[in-house]
């Protein structure tokens, strides 16, 4: 489907009629602003897909907006009865209730969708969500293959839309003073940043599998992903420590604080030339992820070292003393962040995702004239409505979202292969490892599938 | 000199069994962990201890199974690769467990070559196993993947065209009919609106 098969103003004023009689359609805002996008004063019309966990974080968030007359919400989806059910308690009358997302995007009056969904739907949610010509937030991280991301920014470009990738640590007010900071040379030329984060976690109660609760459904829970029975450490939240779905740390926290690293390092865009990851494996459980884990990412033109490493929480940094008056206010997550090694000194910030907290020196450093400034994100949301009433790119655009979630990738193929693998970023693909290539995509699950 | 290497080897997987089944947590993810080089002849053995009724016996052996198709996965090790691809295809067979069938399809999937597309094929009409044989199929890039997709596509029952046609598209192949469903919605919800 493409964009022109949004309706035009005439189409939309005849269909209009043919549903006043069935459901309360909202007036899709694209139509009185010109194909593809809304007007400046005009409301963004919203559904979510995925209520749960950060789905619900960010139904309750749009609702605070709707109430403020910022934005109308139409539609709520979910595949697990209770989470609709609370949804809809949530959104409160006049939104209509889902199983199937593809009913939202069938709808020509929402104008975009946000989708908080597993990580292994992200990438053939948002493809479905942009050919059908929405505009999209979708969760961090963005993708959990190669050739999952390359079809995003492909979808996203094709039809025109505008997408924000939730790595929201860019949006965040520290993170604009570090990110000024750093790029006006004030730790020198950096040639290292060290990411680090605690431990993966390890299956301490597993069960065997078992029937899927009667409110779930377990083949649409699973999507895309090849058919496994259901296990009650596999499912909501927990995915995440499961290397087919969530990837663990490296994939879930790594899309926020390897986000923060290739923005301020200018990288977005480039890639490492090579990857070289080891991990200790969980000793029992159904999670497979590394509990710790130790990856060098290297570039070339211009030569820096990132690393991702999961380490024991006796090792990782101490945080900060605050005082909470800070623009970011007290650490309330130091189990992350990184370091940025500079050959004039180094740098530290904690968290990258919701909560970014910068270094005490950089929150007092004044940008004096002539100084360089950088782009200050409105909030994350703002800066997606921004995109898509203007067409601007937005700040974790799926470009750069995509190359972010390509080093956890990488991380994690590496990892799992126990061997050293080379990247070829201008042709996007593993170089000289057959089977490492053959693992960059995964076969999906018919028809849940890009 | 060949029968001590044999030796070795069967002294190798005897350990790594050993280790599998052991009760201690560390023990068998030592065990696991340690399978790759002992390859091939360890292939059958692990197969068995998947289906043990301990699950995380069970689970080491898995995980040794795919440490095994990781490690001889790797560049310039072709005749390991083979050598273990021969014995997984012989794991496909009607006379084993659907859960080591599958895990299989998936491995070969990843290492598979021309002595793994007959057999995968032929479980495309496998109505438990054809949608993953289907799926290690369209990940093997061969053109004889690819040929056989489309014999598969010829044979298959009604209701699983559509299925082989979404692979044979991913592979680049024109398919007459059968459209693609992705974005056709068919779930419904009776949850009703407040």
């Amino acid at each position: 489907m493409k964009k022109s098969n949004q309706l035009n103003r005439r189409e939309f004023l005849a269909a209009a009629g043919a549903a006043a009689v069935s459901v309360p359609y909202l007036i899709p805002s694209g139509v009185l602003a010109g194909p593809g996008r809304v007007g400046a004063n005009e409301k963004i019309t919203m559904a979510h897909i995925g209520v749960g966990g950060m789905g619900g974080y960010h139904l309750n968030d749009m609702v605070e907006r709707r109430d403020k007359g910022q934005v109308n919400i139409a539609a709520v989806c979910d595949i697990d009865k209770n989470r609709l059910v609370n949804a809809l308690k949530t959104a409160g009358s006049g939104v209509e209730p889902y199983h199937d997302y593809r009913y939202i995007l069938q709808r020509k009056d929402i104008d975009a969708v946000v989708i908080a969904t597993p990580d292994h739907w992200h990438a053939v949610q948002m493809v479905h969500a942009a050919e059908c010509g929405k505009h999209v937030y979708v969760e961090k991280p963005a993708c959990c293959t190669i050739e999952e991301g390359k079809a995003m920014v492909a979808a996203a470009q094709k039809n025109k839309v505008s997408v924000q990738v939730g790595s929201q640590g860019r949006s965040q007010p520290e993170a604009y003073l570090a990110h000024r900071y750093l790029v006006n040379g004030n730790i020198g030329h950096i040639n290292r940043v060290d990411c680090f984060h605690y431990p993966s976690p390890e299956d301490d109660n597993p069960v065997p599998d078992s029937e899927p609760p009667a409110e779930l459904d377990w083949d649409m829970w699973l999507g895309p992903l090849r058919w496994r029975p259901y296990n009650q450490r596999y499912c909501h939240g927990t995915f995440r420590w499961l290397l087919e779905s969530g990837g663990g740390q490296i994939r879930d926290r790594g899309a926020h604080v390897m986000s923060c690293a290739m923005w301020w390092m200018g990288a977005d865009g480039t890639g490492p030339v090579t990857v070289e990851a080891t991990g200790t494996a969980p000793k029992k459980g159904l999670w497979d992820s590394a509990v710790l884990m130790d990856v060098t990412y290297t570039f070339k033109n211009p030569d820096w070292v990132l690393t991702w490493r999961q380490m024991p929480n006796d090792k990782l940094p101490k945080a900060e003393e605050r005082t909470g008056n800070e623009p970011g206010g007290k650490i309330s997550r130091p189990g992350y962040g990184a370091i940025y090694r500079g050959d004039k000194g180094e740098f530290i910030h904690w968290g990258g995702d919701g909560g970014t907290w910068a270094e005490k020196k950089a929150r007092e450093w004044e940008l004096p004239a002539g100084g360089k400034d950088v782009y200050k994100s409105p909030g994350h949301k703002e800066d997606w409505f921004k995109g898509i009433k203007t067409g601007a790119k937005t700040i974790m655009n799926i470009e750069a979202a995509a190359g972010v979630a390509n080093l956890c990738v990488l991380g994690n193929l590496s990892y799992i292969l126990g061997r050293k693998l080379e990247w070829d970023q201008a042709n996007q693909t593993i170089v000289g490892d057959e089977q490492a290539q053959r693992m960059m995509s995964r076969p999906q699950r018919h028809p849940y599938h890009l | 000199m060949a029968q001590t290497a044999d030796t070795a080897r069967g002294q190798g997987v005897d350990e790594l069994i050993a280790g599998i089944k052991s009760a201690g947590d560390k023990e068998r993810t030592e065990a696991w962990q340690s399978a790759g080089e002992v390859g091939a002849p360890a292939v059958k053995p692990l197969a068995k201890v998947m289906t043990d009724n301990d699950l995380e016996v069970a689970r080491a052996a898995k995980r040794a199974l795919w440490k095994i198709v990781r490690y001889t996965g790797r560049p310039g090790a072709n005749k390991e690769r083979r050598a273990v691809e021969t014995e997984l295809v012989e794991l496909l067979g009607d006379d084993q467990p659907v859960a080591v069938r599958r895990e299989v399809l998936w491995m070969l999937s990843e290492i598979g070559a021309r002595n793994s597309i007959k057999p995968i094929a032929r479980l495309l009409r496998n109505e438990g196993l054809r949608e993953d044989a289907r799926m290690a199929l369209e990940r093997i890039p061969t053109k004889r993947a690819v040929q056989a997709l489309k014999a598969g596509f010829e044979k298959a029952p009604e209701d699983f065209k559509i299925n082989m046609a979404q692979s044979l598209r991913n592979r680049g192949e024109e398919v007459d009919g059968y459209p693609c469903q992705k974005l056709v919605p068919t779930k419904k919800t009776d949850v009703k609106p407040l």
